[in-house]
């Protein structure tokens, strides 16, 4: 993961010319990016249906010499923890986890902030570019784990009183800790996740809006929103796709990376980065080798399903590698 | 090209300024806003008011923040970066530079094999295109990029050290063969991106209508290579590894942490965890620095090698 | 793509490589190289030693030293036997440590990972052995003035300093002084130098100098007290009380620590922080020279247990999540488990000024809910010890027939039922000082024994050491996970510390007027039964009262490889390393 290398910013993409839907019935066309597919949306809908799904209560504990370490069984299919608990249902619940923190990170940060933020910079230019670029081009500068792990560090004793004053005060009960804590890597980890769709978005605008079909609108006196709306964004969105599918795997590695330093989710809410953590002692591995495979090939399955698709995307949104 | 070059690599360096101070002060706040100072971890269960007190009015930590920060950045242009409060008395640069050496060294043997493995890789992608070798190299490589440092340190620890017997584990300096284990993983990830980007640069740079009209006017194999096909075909190269460098020096930390390396990584985690606001705010600082550096002479790298790229112009504009 | 054109692209990709190398050799190794030259604590001591402190030659070395453990020796004996290959090969420990979490003097050293290193190269005038009595260092005997009140302390005349020498009751005049000059800082001269006259008033800047320490010859100290106090000399085995060399300190105060001289048995060879910290004998060292070559703390932590299974360090520790792997007998590694009980307890503090543990009834429910026994076994294999009491088995003074609340969890519900807060639980939170990514398994485990028995549900919360500190302090916290180590040996430690109404330490807001008069009785008697006796009353006093719940005693878990010989099972930090060495002949 330390060298990820964006291979959506080293230029090629920068011609692609819009095509709509045309990327996704291609990706129809790729057998791998359809397992890939599938198995994404196994995660995520196991996620989604965590507690349908899950066969134990991730947090039950069986405390005794029998029932904890227990290798894969039918009771078990992954076997249990130290405390006994069921990893599959901590697996399961722990999909959730990603499955939040992936959506709401790519969601507000990526599409919601960093699609805005490229349109409204390509689209104006000027001083408005000038500021969201330079901004952007601070925030790119910076290592962001690094960052992340300071503002995590620093807020998590912070946001305690305000989460107990939410349980108490709000519908949100029990959750509010857990959510809170949430929300403060989500905020962390949108802090950069936006540069990159930002980028690819306002260059993709600064492309389109040389086409004569824009030029046409905008010479017939056609709104800057509706011209967005109408010409520049369907434009945009596959390529901003393929971005957006490079970088998933990126964002779920963040709160898996914090988790596991303990500077992550709330110790109640399962998270892969604590349940490897649990897993990490070579000796735990040689022993009870279900407690590191048993996290860890999903979450690899996960990563390289993503890995897949956002190869298969690049490839499709090419031109000049495509098909020669 | 002269004049506007040196005039871009200014306004680029003067442009860095304003990064730095922005990071600084962001990281800064974060620090002194969290609960708990370097005091507090000193002292710990000794505490006592009136010590306390001393202490910190001898490290400054009871004016305003923002005296603080000012005298702060004052030390710093004066190339003072402060005191470790975690290694009492050692000073940052004591402190960091032995870790940066470290981290510098593994993060460029990772370059090298991460380079030396991915460019044949992509190479020989490049010229299976169409087989089935070309999809499975790449997948295979796309498999071990998605591997998680800590899924995969525990494994190869058992097998590598446990099973097989062929490594130790201790920590024996950078140059000690001990240190192979711990670069390979740093490494491995990285080949596959390397392996992508040369594949795809080499297919795209094959077709290019300048290396047909090359050939097609007889000149020499060689001079076609040479002049056309590996200066293009490299080019997307020194983004990667400007890139990656700053990259590793960040991404390192797990790796350090469950090998025992005495790395920045591991090193700013514990200054963090210790409120060691020095230390923390020098290796925030020295890593956006080199992020920043890195990403001007990677611009100025593609100015020299490729003169299709007007530098100044290309950014200002798009 | 033709074959040529192949060829000469792999060639451009080795140019690029070597390119590449080249550069890594000029950053790296050329900065590596000057990191040799300027290696931070590189200590020869030819290149240190003041010219002044010439040894006197007359001076015989080391007098009770015996003589099989000099160097020679052991090296004449070593030919004998067959040398082993690998780290038994050497005489030479190979063990892990801490980066020393503070600097590298005895009045600046508040915690355990510093206090190891600071124990072994530093001495005063008692020292403890290795089943914590008190012994005599450099004193060589003392006397005690009827009252309790004055300690005259004999110098032996073979003490000296790494550097060759002599110790003189001046320089314990000075050390003392310096620990409580203010303008040092130091976090422990309060705590343990306090009871000396004088002390007190020159750390409040109204004093220059401690009036209670005197030198009246030069091998001659007297030390006078506030008050009689019973366990003084505990008090001056802690670092705070150790002697250092006041010319090294003066010519350079604040570098001194990098290259401290001192009078423990061992030197300072090397440290190099988060990776190895190198000791080596102080050959004249007067209780008998040190066995070993060197001893090599490695600092990186990351693994132990597997390095040492690789044979690449002699001793390692055993963490609590694989004490089951190693001791179930299935492994080869069970026979190498040395424990090593240490005076320290981990227990779960409840703020009883809050609610619900205001309420003593709800403390001794939460007290009688959780099952350690079933821990001890389903966790750990039993190889923990269940806190029956507060005093561990170990301290001098334990009393077996203290014992804390058992696992009930129908009483437990019981009691609850009778509380203030019975149906309307408030929310409770734990909090515990930690980081990684999963809670310890102890409380976790508590927390699904709380919810079974008494239908309470805790809520775990995890800050870092330094908030948690400040927390603590401030007592903010309702309910924290805790553990106490104890910084001499005597039961006044921990429950004097902990319990006292007065002491800093008490971070539960408890206050008992019995147990402070059995307290304040203890402290001025001379005779250590009684004394002992009234600590156990006050220490079951306070498990009725529950404040805390004692849960386990600490135990340290080492593995340790054979061939290293006289390894001491003493989980204090006590001068040890001296009595360690390695057999060459046995892998």
């Amino acid at each position: 993961m330390a060298m990820r290398v964006d291979s959506i910013e080293t230029g090629a993409l920068e011609q692609a010319r819009p095509r709509r839907l045309q990327l996704l019935r291609q990706l129809a066309r790729k057998k791998i990016a359809i397992v890939a597919l599938v198995w994404i949306v196994i995660f995520y809908g196991a996620g989604f249906f965590a507690p349908l799904v899950a066969p134990h209560d991730p947090n039950r504990q069986e405390l005794s010499v029998e029932a904890r370490l227990q290798s894969p069984s039918g009771e078990h299919l992954l076997g249990t923890d130290r405390l006994g608990r069921d990893i599959l249902s901590r697996v399961i619940y722990a999909a959730r986890t990603t499955m939040l923190f992936t959506l709401i990170v790519t969601l507000s940060g990526s599409l919601f902030v960093g699609l805005g933020l490229g349109l409204l910079a390509g689209y104006r230019g000027g001083w408005v570019d000038a500021a969201i670029m330079r901004v952007g081009e601070v925030l790119a500068g910076i290592p962001g784990l690094l960052i992340i792990l300071a503002i995590s560090a620093a807020f998590r004793p912070r946001i305690n009183d305000a989460a107990f004053w939410l349980k108490d005060n709000s519908f949100l009960g029990d959750d509010a800790r857990p959510i809170v804590f949430f929300l403060v890597i989500v905020a962390a980890t949108i802090l950069f996740s936006w540069v990159g769709s930002a980028r690819i978005v306002r260059s993709q605008v600064l492309a389109i809006r040389e086409q004569e079909y824009v030029l046409a609108a905008e010479a017939l006196g056609a709104s800057t929103w509706r011209l967005l709306l109408r010409h520049v964004l369907p434009g945009v969105l596959p390529i901003f796709l393929v971005g957006l599918s490079g970088g998933m795997a990126g964002i779920a590695g963040t709160e898996m990376a914090l988790s596991w330093l303990g500077l992550g989710v709330d110790p109640s809410t399962p998270s892969f980065g604590s349940l490897l953590f649990e897993a990490r002692g070579v000796r735990t591995f040689q022993e009870f080798p279900h407690l590191l495979l048993g996290a860890g090939i999903p979450v690899v399955l996960f990563f390289f399903a993503w890995n897949l698709l956002g190869d298969a995307l690049v490839d499709l949104a090419e031109p000049r590698t495509r098909g020669r | 090209m002269g004049l506007g070059l040196a005039g871009y690599l200014v306004r680029r360096l003067l442009w860095a300024v304003p990064v730095l101070i922005a990071v600084s002060m962001l990281v800064f706040l974060a620090l002194r806003f969290t609960p708990g100072d370097p005091v507090d971890t000193l002292l710990g269960n000794r505490y006592d008011e009136e010590l306390a007190a001393q202490l910190r009015a001898r490290y400054g930590y009871d004016q305003p923040i923002p005296v603080q920060y000012v005298k702060y950045v004052q030390n710093l242009l004066q190339g003072d970066l402060g005191v470790s409060t975690k290694h009492v008395d050692f000073s940052v640069a004591e402190v960091i530079l032995p870790k940066i050496r470290v981290s510098a060294a593994m993060g460029i043997m990772a370059v090298v094999v991460g380079f030396g493995l991915g460019i044949p890789i992509g190479v020989f992608a490049a010229r299976r295109r169409g087989s089935f070798l070309d999809p499975l190299t790449i997948g295979s490589w796309l498999l071990l990029d998605s591997i998680p440092v800590f899924v995969v340190v525990p494994w190869a620890m058992w097998l590598f050290a446990l099973t097989l017997g062929w490594v130790n584990l201790s920590y024996g300096g950078v140059f000690h063969p001990n240190i192979i284990l711990p670069v390979l993983l740093i490494s491995l990830p990285g080949v596959a991106g390397v392996a992508r980007i040369m594949r795809a640069s080499i297919i795209q740079v094959m077709g290019e209508d300048y290396l047909r009209t090359a050939r097609a006017k007889g000149l020499r194999e060689w001079t076609v290579v040479t002049r056309h096909l590996m200066r293009n075909a490299l080019l997307p190269m020194i983004t990667v590894i400007g890139l990656a460098l700053p990259g590793i020096f960040a991404g390192a930390l797990f790796t350090e942490l469950l090998f025992g390396i005495p790395g920045v990584g591991r090193e700013y985690l514990e200054a963090l965890l210790a409120r060691d606001y020095d230390v923390v705010l020098a290796l925030v600082l020295f890593g956006s620095a080199l992020f920043v550096f890195a990403n001007i002479a990677v611009d100025m790298a593609y100015g020299f090698i490729d003169p299709r790229v007007r530098v100044g112009a290309a950014r200002e504009t798009g | 793509m033709s074959n040529r054109t192949l060829g000469l692209m792999m060639g451009g990709v080795v140019l690029l490589i070597v390119a590449v190398a080249i550069v890594f050799v000029f950053v790296v190794a050329g900065g590596d190289g000057g990191d040799d030259d300027t290696a931070p604590v590189s200590t020869d001591p030819t290149a240190t030693t003041d010219p002044t402190a010439v040894t006197d030659p007359t001076e015989s070395p080391a007098g009770d030293g015996d003589a099989a453990s000099t160097p020679a020796a052991t090296e004449a004996a070593r030919g004998d036997g067959e040398r082993v290959s690998g780290i038994c090969g050497e005489n030479r420990l190979i063990t892990f440590g801490s980066d020393p979490a503070t600097v590298l003097d005895p009045i600046q050293v508040g915690d355990a990972d510093t206090a190891v290193y600071v124990t072994e190269i530093f001495g005063g005038l008692v020292t403890l052995d290795l089943d914590l009595n008190v012994q005599p260092d450099i004193a060589e005997r003392w006397e005690v003035s009827d009252d309790g009140m004055v300690y005259t302390f004999f110098l032996r005349d073979d003490a000296v300093f790494h550097n060759g020498r002599r110790v003189t009751a001046e320089d314990f005049k000075y050390s003392f002084e310096r620990a409580a000059d203010p303008a040092n800082f130091s976090p422990t001269a309060r705590d343990y130098l306090g009871n000396i006259a004088g002390v007190l008033d020159k750390l409040g800047g109204s004093a220059d100098e401690v009036r209670g320490v005197r030198v009246i010859d030069e091998s001659t100290l007297r030390i006078e007290l506030l008050r009689p106090i019973s366990y003084f000399l505990q008090e001056l085995t802690y670092t705070v009380a150790f002697v250092v060399d006041r010319e090294q300190v003066e010519d350079d105060p604040r570098g001194w620590t990098r290259n401290p001289v001192g009078t423990g048995p061992f030197r300072l060879k090397s440290w190099r922080p988060l990776e190895e910290l190198v000791l080596v004998p102080h050959e004249r060292y007067h209780l008998g020279p040190p066995k070993l070559d060197e001893v090599v703390f490695q600092l990186g932590g990351g693994s132990l247990l597997t390095r040492f299974e690789n044979d690449e360090i002699h001793v390692s520790p055993v963490p609590a999540t694989e004490l089951p792997g190693v001791l179930s007998g299935e492994s080869d590694l069970s026979d190498l488990y040395r424990p090593a009980p240490q005076l320290s307890l981990s227990y779960l503090g409840m703020n009883v000024n809050e609610p619900p543990f205001d309420d003593p009834l709800v403390r001794q429910a939460f007290a009688l809910a959780i099952n350690r026994e079933a821990i001890n076994e389903a966790l750990y294999f039993n190889a923990f010890l269940v806190a029956d009491g507060i005093v561990p088995p170990t301290m001098p003074g334990y009393a077996a027939d203290v014992s804390s609340y058992p696992y009930d969890p129908e009483r437990a519900a019981e009691l609850l039922a009778r509380s203030r807060y019975a149906g309307n639980m408030p929310r409770i939170t734990l909090t515990y000082s930690g980081s990684g990514g999963d809670p310890p398994d102890t409380l976790q485990a508590y927390l699904q024994q709380w919810r079974d028995a008494l239908g309470v549900e805790v809520e775990l919360e995890a800050i870092e050491w330094a908030a948690y500190l400040r927390e603590l302090r401030r007592g903010t916290m309702q309910m924290y996970g805790a553990g106490w180590i104890a910084d001499y040996p005597d039961p006044e430690n921990f429950i004097g510390k902990l319990f006292g109404g007065d002491s800093e330490t008490n971070h539960t807001g408890y206050a008992s007027e019995r147990v402070d008069a059995l307290l304040r009785e203890a402290a001025i008697l001379g005779d250590n039964e009684r004394r002992y006796q009234l600590y156990r009353e006050a220490e079951q006093i306070v498990i009725d009262d529950a404040p805390v719940i004692p849960t386990f005693w600490g135990i340290d878990h080492y593995l340790v490889r054979d061939c290293v010989l006289n390894w001491p099972d003493v989980g204090t930090i006590v001068p040890k390393y001296r009595h360690i060495e390695i057999d060459t002949t046995r892998e």
